[in-house]
Parts: C-alpha cells; structure tokens; sequence
C-alpha cells in the first residue's frame, strides 16, 4: 500500500518540480554557509534564505517612510502596471501586425524582415534611444515591454493563420463565405492557440525589460530600486527581496497566460500537434503547455 | 437556364431535360509540383448528372476524380471545356450556397461543439438565430447525434465526425451534394452503417448526389450511375448503369446482380 503511493508519486511530474525545489534550497544554503566562513558581509554575496525571509517581516524603516517590502512592493507595483501597459499595447499591436501581414502578403515581405532586426537590437541599446524619443521615463518603459511583446506576439499568431487546412480553407469559400467570416469563424479562433503560446512567450519578457531598463534611468520601479539598494546602504536585504519578486512576478504572468488560454479555449483541447509546429516555442515550456 | 428538349409524348412541347450537372469536353493540367511538367489531371471529359440522380465517380488515384468534384463545386478552375450546374456557372451556383461539400476528413472546427459546427454555414449565411437552432436539431436527428450536440469533435469517434460533416453540408439545404471519399477513412462496419443511413437521408431529401470513391463495392451499392475514370490522363472509361432496385439495404450485397455490377466495374478498370 504505501509502496503504491510511493510509486504513483514518482510517475507524476509533481516530483520533479519538488526535487528541484529541494534541491535548489539545498544548493543555496550550501553556497550560504560556506561564502559566510570566507567573506566579512556574506548577506552582500549570498544570505541564508532564512535571512531573507526574515527580513520581509522586518518592521525596521529603510528610507525613513518604507519597511524593505513596503518599498519592494511599491515598486514593483510600478513596474508592473509599466510592463503590463505595454504588454497589451504590444500585443495589441501584434495581432494587428499579424493580421495584417496574413491578408497581404506584401505587407509581410515589406516588414516582416525589419521586424526582426527591431527585435536584435539589445533593449540596454534601445533604452536611451526611446527615453530621447519619449522624453517620458514611464512612457519609454511602456514603450519598451511593447516592443519586446509585439513581436513573439507577430509571428506566433501569423504562422496560425498560416496553419489552417486547406480544406478548413475550401470549406469556407464553398459556402461563400465573406472574407471577414472566414476571420471571424475560421482563422482567428484557429489562431487562439498560437496567439496564446506568442503572449506566454513575451509576458516575462516585458517584466525583465522593464526591470533591466528601471536599472539604467531613474523614475522608481524595481530595476531603479535594486541598483540603489547596492549603491546606497539602504538594506542589502531590498535587493534580495526584490531578485525574488521580480521572479515570482515573471512566472505568475506566464501563469495568468495560461489560465487565460484555458478561460478563452473553453473546452477545446490544447492541441500538441499543431504547436509542435511552432517555432519560437522553446522547448522547455511545451511540456509546462501540455500537462 | 436548362436545357429544353422535345417531350416525348407530347408535340411541339419543350420540357426541361432535367440535366443538373452538364460536363463538356471538360480538360483540367496543372504544373506538378517541381513545375517542371504538366499534369493532365482530365482530358475531354463529357458528362451528364440528372437532377436527383446519384452518381459515383470511381477509379485509382491520379484519374483525376477528386479534380473533377472540386471543379464542379467551383474549388478548382477548367483548362479548358465547360461546366454548368442547373445552366449555371459554378461560380454563380456556389455564390448562391447551392453546393453541399463533405470532404474526406471531417473538417470540423475542434473549438466549436458540434451543434456550432453544424450551425455554421447558416451563420455564415446569416439565417437568424431561432431558425438555425431548429435545424440543427432536425440535422443532429437526421444523422442521429443528438445526444451528441454539446460535445466537441475531439470526443467523436471518426464515423461520428463525419456524420457531423454531413449534416453540416446538409444544413444550408443545398441542392447539391458532393462528397469527397467521405468514409475512405472509416472501418468497415461503421462505413456499411453510414452507407445505409447516407441512402435514407438521400431518399428523404432528394438531393442530387456526386460521390467521389475508390472503393468499388460502395459506389455499387449507393449508386445509381457510376463512372469510371482512368488515369494518366484522367478520362471516363466507362458508365455502369446500376439497376438494383431501391430502397436497398445490406442484404443486396449478397444477391448475383449486385456481384455481377461489381465484377463488371472492376473489368472496366483492367481493360485501362
């Protein structure tokens, strides 16, 4: 009986994702304990996990009005309402793009190619570019996460359009359909799968380049708040705080992708076939998709 | 406008020749696919399909027979040589949403439950809501899956699906039905189950029917002319008169006429 149980939990991936928990902390505090014989601050190298999460308790003022997660929330607040503007501006955008592009191919050989090219360039390049531009630091960062979204956004949902069957396809032009029908009741809910995989893709992505870009300029914002937690000796234990947040934020909002998918597929399955096809998808996240 | 012949028992009178689909010298090529060479998918095919009438077109891949159903239903475009449907262009015919097609795979969107599905092609043609409702319902009864409305194509079995596809092609009311092998995919007693229920929807209906096989034993059975194509270049090579009496059932597949026709569609195929 207990044999079983033992069995059946080691079938489910669930243990792996224990395993690597486990065995991530066991890693961290290893590197803690020995980094705390070797250096005269270890909290500035590698605290204890315990120690950083004391320090989210801590009621002791670091700015003179904020405890350390009072600060840390606040600001990530800022980001986060930054990237997500730009996020759905950027996705937004996207979809256009790829509509677009799918009703004519000229427009695709037009800009598809440039597309690509606004994408290699670094977003720490871009920054100064876009705050010139803008002349706005909240703007330039909404601008950013946009550009960083709109793209896997693009391409994923074109090459949904461009998946529909041909017979999908005859089936629709037999029975006369508008061209705004076959969107409508053909290639846009065809493409919902693939839309989906695209925003998975850029939602973290527009939470790290808000953060790296906070880091360069100021205006507030977690990147802003974590170089000057390592400039100015406000608590080392902001910075530590915030390298958690800012990972806990970047996976609810593949999280919150995913929820959504499964709210807008209602029923329908998620169908591996068809996004083994796509290939911006990285290989890890395929598995996360299908379970 | 039809064709108007002398009526043989009245005179100086002209009926209508009650010809629905009227194939003339009709020639199809296409580049193959390195666009090297021309692929003579039809040469110089003549045909007459009477209204009501149901017809099977039959023979080995690459005789063009598919080519043939996607040229009458407007899909692909002559060469050369002419169709006319009810005296029309098919491009008119498919403009008034007059053609019913069930291709081979079911076709079905796997968002939609299969009442939407069938409901599609009356959104499409913008027949208002509590109408389209009713005939949903009459088509899922028809084909039997109206246990089956709410579900999603994923949970049908294969013969399941396709009998969405046919009430699907089914529910616009087209006058005519065209189907692409639609049970080349389906095991065989589930193909026998929809071949029986296929020739009572017809009867019902009393649509012109172009069904499209390589399976001989079903174009027999179902048909009532079946035209034999042959390939390289895709021509009719012959037209068997299938004279078994209807309504028929399973049991006509045992009897000596109906071994005879099959025989006598297979011999066709052997002298290509």
């Amino acid at each position: 009986m207990k044999n079983k149980t033992w069995k059946k939990f080691f079938a489910s991936p669930k243990w792996v994702t224990v395993a690597w928990v486990v065995g991530l902390i066991i890693v961290w505090e290893l590197g803690a304990t020995y980094i705390a014989t070797i250096k005269r601050s270890p909290q500035n190298v590698l605290p204890h996990l315990w120690q950083i999460a004391e320090s989210v308790f801590s009621t002791q003022k670091v700015n003179g009005r904020q405890t350390a997660i009072q600060l840390v929330l606040s600001n990530a607040w800022i980001t986060l309402a930054r990237a997500g503007i730009g996020f759905v501006e950027g996705a937004c955008v996207g979809f256009v793009l790829a509509l677009l592009m799918s009703r004519f191919r000229a427009i695709e050989k037009m800009i598809f190619p440039y597309l690509m090219i606004i994408q290699m360039i670094p977003i720490l390049g871009m920054a100064p570019i876009v705050l010139a531009v803008t002349k706005d630091i909240d703007k330039s960062r909404i601008l950013i996460a946009a550009i960083l979204t709109f793209y896997p956004v693009a391409t994923s949902t074109l090459s949904g359009f461009k998946a529909v069957e041909k017979e999908q396809h005859d089936l629709m032009y037999s029975l006369a359909a508008s061209r705004s029908q076959i969107y409508a009741k053909l290639m846009i809910p065809f493409a919902v799968p693939y839309l989906f995989s695209g925003l998975k893709i850029a939602a973290p992505l527009a939470i790290t380049a808000s953060i790296l870009v906070d880091t360069l300029q100021g205006g507030g914002g977690l990147g802003c708040m974590m170089s000057q937690s390592l400039k100015h000796a406000m608590s080392i234990y902001v910075f530590w705080q915030i390298v958690f947040i800012s990972a806990i934020i970047g996976i609810l909002s593949y999280q919150l992708m995913s929820w959504l998918e499964k709210f807008f597929s209602n029923g329908r399955p998620i169908s591996k076939k068809k996004l083994s096809a796509l290939q911006v998808q990285p290989a890890g996240k395929a598995e996360v998709m299908e379970s | 406008m039809q064709r108007l012949v002398p009526d043989p028992n009245r005179n100086n009178v002209l009926v209508p020749d009650g010809v629905e689909i009227r194939i003339e010298d009709l020639s199809i090529s296409f580049p193959d696919k390195n666009g090297s060479s021309t692929i003579h998918a039809l040469t110089n095919v003549n045909l007459e399909i009477r209204q009501g009438e149901f017809v099977s077109l039959v023979g080995p891949s690459g005789c063009g027979k598919t080519t043939m159903l996607r040229a009458i239903a407007d899909l692909q475009k002559p060469s050369s040589g002419s169709i006319t449907v009810r005296g029309q262009s098919p491009r008119e015919v498919r403009l008034q949403k007059k053609f019913g097609i069930v291709f081979q795979s079911p076709v079905l969107f796997d968002w939609r439950t299969v009442r939407r599905n069938v409901c599609m092609p009356m959104e499409v043609q913008g027949i208002p809501k509590p109408r389209r409702t009713k005939t949903v319902t009459e088509m899922l009864e028809m084909v039997g899956l109206m246990k089956f409305g709410y579900k999603y194509p994923h949970q049908l079995s294969g013969g399941m699906q396709q009998r969405v596809g046919i009430a699907r092609a089914l529910a616009i009311k087209p006058e005519i039905l065209l189907m692409d092998e639609p049970f080349s995919a389906l095991d065989e007693f589930t193909k026998e189950k929809l071949h029986e229920d296929l020739l009572k929807i017809w009867h019902k209906t009393n649509k012109t029917i172009v069904f499209v096989t390589h399976n001989i034993s079903e174009a027999v059975f179902l048909s009532d002319r079946i035209v034999v194509l042959s390939p390289h270049p895709g021509r009719v090579s012959a037209i068997v008169d299938v004279d078994i009496p209807r309504p028929r059932d399973l049991s006509v597949k045992q009897s000596p006429e109906f071994t005879a026709l099959v025989a006598k569609v297979r011999n066709s195929f052997e002298e290509m």
